[in-house]
């Protein structure tokens, strides 16, 4: 990792602006761009200079979580952001029951017609990642590691 | 398949455990697989929570009252089921042996602290330690090898540990470079790579792979590990040192040479597991009494996997020397 980029608040004041259209109001974190397209959001108390020393002592492989990825169409929240914000989350949720929870932590998409855009996948109260409504069917985002084996 | 002690090995434990049926009841538990614990992940869900979620599935005891968060799987399951449920997919609980658990109920982080874990993959104790401390203060995640850092990260994705910093460097060289820059920790872990003969149940090959040799060469690195983190510690801070074998060269003479050549005190443990004092006597070395405060965890005296935790204290600001005494 080169240097850390953090984000500056006019533009994090842009991002929340845009997940507003799940109910976000505030990201109490401080955000990060990773890469090209990934956003991270780290809680330390660490200040930006001190993180900066620490470059000095090791190689910072990563910081906080992998919370959001810039896409073209716009910004898209990771499982971990969703249930960091869970409280937040109001808007342009799909409710799911248990045989489509099923499909959906195996990484298949969902036969669920819902005007184009992005959603919070929720089951049970459990929220399970965001898919992509193209008007037929909700693409999958479950990375493998997070999808459940078959038995 | 059912593999046997190596004479050097089973030589060795019966000078630790002299009483024949102590060393038979040994022999016998780590032929046995281990049992199934989980911790919850209280950054994520409750223990209450969880457990009403779990007992429609598994059945499921909380073994420690003061502990809600140790949890045991008390019934046979598949292999590989623990970890493909949806609530471990989504990070509310870790798969972890219980011993593992110790070090770090003995670093008792808080929150707002700025903490170091040495050895950190693969995150089992770090996403533990981040749990005390609620996500906040800074905890550094440190490891050498690129693969173990990527199990590390994914780990600690997946229990939603934001207050982490994960770094790749060697421990001693972090620690060198951070004690220049004083850089200075409120505590510390140190889980330090060693023989793995505490962990014979989980992974029997270590039967075959035991061998003598490599013991004195991790004692080697680990009294270096330990001498240099002391060096990035706050005055008061506290450094809690383990290991997953039972060879005292790794436990109780790495803490023999840190109460020898640093300011430290070490503490007395007060762990939910069965303990054992450190010795002082082995193979015609002495270590000091105050080595009896730490901790050797045996696998038939609490049906776990064996462990060794040692928790100190550092007294006074360690200063820096030309040439270091104990590196001679």
């Amino acid at each position: 990792m080169g240097e850390i980029k953090f984000i500056k608040t006019p533009e994090k004041r842009r991002i929340i602006e845009e997940l507003s259209r799940f109910g976000i109001t505030e990201i109490p974190f401080l955000l990060i761009d990773w890469g090209r397209e990934k956003i991270r959001a780290f809680s330390g108390t660490l200040s930006k200079e001190e993180i900066m020393e620490i470059t000095n002592a090791a190689r910072i492989d990563n910081m906080g979580i992998y919370f959001l990825k810039r896409e073209e169409t716009g910004l898209r929240p990771s499982i971990e952001a969703l249930q960091l914000l869970k409280n937040q989350i109001t808007k342009n949720i799909i409710d799911i029951d248990n045989a489509q929870m099923q499909l959906w932590m195996r990484g298949h998409d969902l036969d669920i017609k819902m005007p184009q855009g992005l959603y919070v996948i929720r089951f049970e109260g459990d929220l399970l990642g965001c898919g992509k409504s193209n008007g037929n069917s909700i693409f999958n985002y479950v990375p493998k590691e997070r999808r459940l084996r078959k038995n | 398949m059912r593999y046997e002690m190596k004479p050097a090995f089973r030589e060795r434990m019966e000078k630790l455990l002299p009483d024949k049926e102590d060393f038979s009841a040994f022999e016998k538990i780590v032929h046995t697989q281990p049992k199934n614990f989980i911790r919850c992940n209280t950054l994520k869900v409750s223990p209450d929570e969880l457990m009403k979620r779990l007992n429609k599935k598994w059945r499921v005891v909380q073994p420690y009252s003061e502990y809600p968060e140790i949890m045991l799987i008390d019934q046979v399951l598949a292999p590989g089921e623990l970890g493909n449920s949806i609530e471990h997919l989504l990070g509310y609980y870790y798969v972890q042996e219980v011993c593992s658990m110790m070090s770090p109920l003995a670093l008792e982080a808080k929150p707002k602290e700025i903490i170091l874990d040495l050895c950190a993959s693969p995150g089992s104790k770090t996403s533990q330690i981040a749990a005390k401390m609620e996500n906040s203060g800074t905890l550094i995640a440190n490891d050498l090898k690129l693969d173990r850092l990527k199990i590390l990260s994914a780990n600690l994705e997946r229990n939603g540990i934001t207050n982490s910093i994960v770094t790749q460097r060697d421990a001693v060289a972090l620690c060198a470079n951070l004690s220049k820059m004083n850089f200075k920790f409120d505590r510390i872990l140190v889980d330090a790579p060693c023989s793995g003969e505490g962990t014979l149940r989980s992974s029997p090959k270590t039967f075959l792979m035991w061998n003598e040799k490599v013991i004195n060469n991790f004692s080697r690195q680990q009294k270096k590990f330990v001498a240099y983190a002391l060096k990035c510690l706050k005055v008061n801070g506290v450094l809690v040192y383990s290991t997953c074998t039972h060879a005292p060269e790794e436990d109780e003479e790495v803490m023999d040479f840190a109460i020898k050549n640093f300011p430290v005190k070490i503490e007395t443990l007060n762990l939910p597991l069965k303990c054992r004092p450190g010795i002082t006597e082995w193979y015609g070395r002495s270590y000091s009494n105050e080595v009896k405060k730490a901790c050797r965890i045996y696998p038939h005296d609490n049906d776990s996997e064996g462990f060794f935790v040692c928790k100190m204290t550092l007294l006074e600001e360690i200063k820096e020397q030309r040439e270091n005494k104990w590196e001679r």
